[in-house]
């Protein structure tokens, strides 16, 4: 991450301000960086076979958060993308099939709910009909925990231009619980939370240095969902920290 | 000069730069019409026939509220209200068709067991200001009213439906949160129909009705 910064310090500014910003840069790189951690945890062997779909979900009962649309998109996408790519369901599609029962209001909070939702008269047949075989719960939010510095700008009849250092931190926490529809149980959850500080040095002009930590989230999450639903043995644990 | 404390300053510096435009044009206001397809339910049809009666004040609703400091917003919820709740109602009952009064003529009264409407009683919304409120809310609140065909109200209970959106653009996240409190409303009566204890209790009528005429006509 903090190579990607320097890249992107250096695409964007002219050569004398490269100068001075890659000084003030390299003060500030460690502020620029990308935490992560990803705890997945798989309790049976189960994987997908040919032929059988996934389909992500957000969870939206919380009065407090929302999993960001964007971030279900991005899952989704991303495990469906690639060669060894997955059979996703498309996530409104499956919730317009299966409408009311899977409204924040009504969707099953645990397999036994599941199960009871699944005897229910033509909701079995119907998701069956959409070959979906596990269902992922995603679930948690992307906040900005912390924020600080200043930058100050000014305008007169010779130019234009700013100084000062403003800095912001977001942590992305999501977990991903898969079920298995034709077992009625839970297979496991992944656990993922990613901590990036962004900063926006200023001298003259601001240089924004983004993290990316959802972004970050959804990548790590994918690779090990992709694993989850996969491999049956050779399941590996993610990284700890980076 | 400008001054800024923390780190969300391009956001910041754009809606400072709206905000002063909307100032400049007098003020900024919202219209909306709330536009989506609505999904089937995947409920059982109860075996009943049912009228179904849309008054004008329902099919063209139309929620107004100015804002201070913010904005006007203008929300038509009228083709929204007769989409959802015209597709939730012919697949929750066996039959149904649209009715324009009660009592119900004479002739009728023998073709439908019951008249069902349904009245939008409230909606409020909020639209946040600053950038810490992430969601777009929408609460809306419908009077559902069962009747017999000749005007005796069988039951009446209330249904409330909450939605919330990102907030991005204001147009599209207020629609979005609309429709999402719409699905939720429809969820509920879709599945909470016939556990409302008078309508229970008329079902259950109807269906000993049902019995009994079946069994005289074996009979004759």
């Amino acid at each position: 991450m903090s190579r990607h910064c320097l890249q992107r310090l250096a695409a964007t500014t002219s050569p004398r301000a490269q100068v001075l910003s890659a000084a003030i840069a390299l003060s500030i790189l460690a502020g620029c960086s990308v935490t992560s951690r990803m705890e997945p945890y798989k309790r049976t062997d189960a994987v997908i076979s040919d032929g059988e779909q996934v389909v992500v979900l957000a969870r939206k009962h919380h009065s407090t958060h929302e999993t960001e649309a964007a971030f279900v998109d991005c899952v989704a996408g991303a495990l469906a993308s690639g060669s060894d790519g997955l059979e996703v369901h498309d996530t409104v599609a499956f919730e317009d099939q299966l409408y009311p029962w899977f409204e924040p209001s009504r969707a099953p909070l645990s397999t036994d709910e599941l199960s009871e939702l699944l005897d229910k008269p033509d909701v079995f047949e119907r998701v069956q009909g959409t070959g979906v075989r596990f269902l992922v719960w995603l679930d948690g939010s992307t906040d900005r925990v912390a924020s600080g510095g200043g930058i100050t700008c000014a305008a007169g009849v010779g130019g234009a231009g700013c100084m000062g250092l403003a800095w912001w931190e977001d942590d992305a926490r999501y977990d991903a619980t898969v079920w298995d529809i034709q077992e009625l149980d839970s297979t496991g959850t992944i656990y993922a939370d990613v901590r990036g500080r962004s900063t926006l040095p200023a001298i003259v002009i601001p240089i924004p240095l983004i993290a990316r930590p959802r972004a970050a989230a959804c990548r790590g999450m994918t690779e090990q969902l992709r694993q989850f639903l996969t491999a049956p043995t050779s399941y590996l644990p993610g990284p700890e920290l980076q | 000069m400008e001054s800024m404390e923390t780190g969300n300053h391009l956001r910041l510096l754009r809606r400072c730069w709206v905000a002063l435009a909307c100032a400049a044009i007098s003020g900024c206001s919202t219209s909306l019409v709330v536009n989506a397809i609505f999904p089937q339910p995947l409920v059982d049809p109860l075996p009943v026939r049912v009228g179904i009666l849309f008054d004008e004040a329902l099919s063209t609703y139309a929620h107004e509220e100015k804002i201070p400091q913010q904005a006007s917003y203008s929300i038509q919820l009228g083709d929204a209200n007769v989409s959802m709740l015209s597709q939730l109602f012919d697949s929750m009952f066996a039959s149904t068709e649209p009715v324009v009064g009660l009592p119900l003529e004479m002739a009728d009264q023998g073709r439908l067991d019951a008249v069902i409407k349904p009245e939008l009683e409230r909606f409020e919304f909020d639209v946040p200001i600053q950038r810490t409120d992430n969601f777009v809310e929408v609460w809306m609140q419908y009077q559902m009213r069962l009747y017999e065909t000749d005007g005796q109200l069988i039951a009446e209970w209330p249904v409330t439906g909450y939605g919330k959106a990102e907030h991005g653009n204001r147009g599209a996240a207020l629609n979005r949160a609309a429709v999402v409190a719409m699905r939720e409303v429809g969820a509920e009566i879709s599945t909470e129909f016939s556990a409302q204890p008078a309508v229970e209790y008329w079902l259950e009528e109807k269906q000993n009705e049902s019995a009994l005429s079946s069994e005289a006509g074996r009979n004759n």
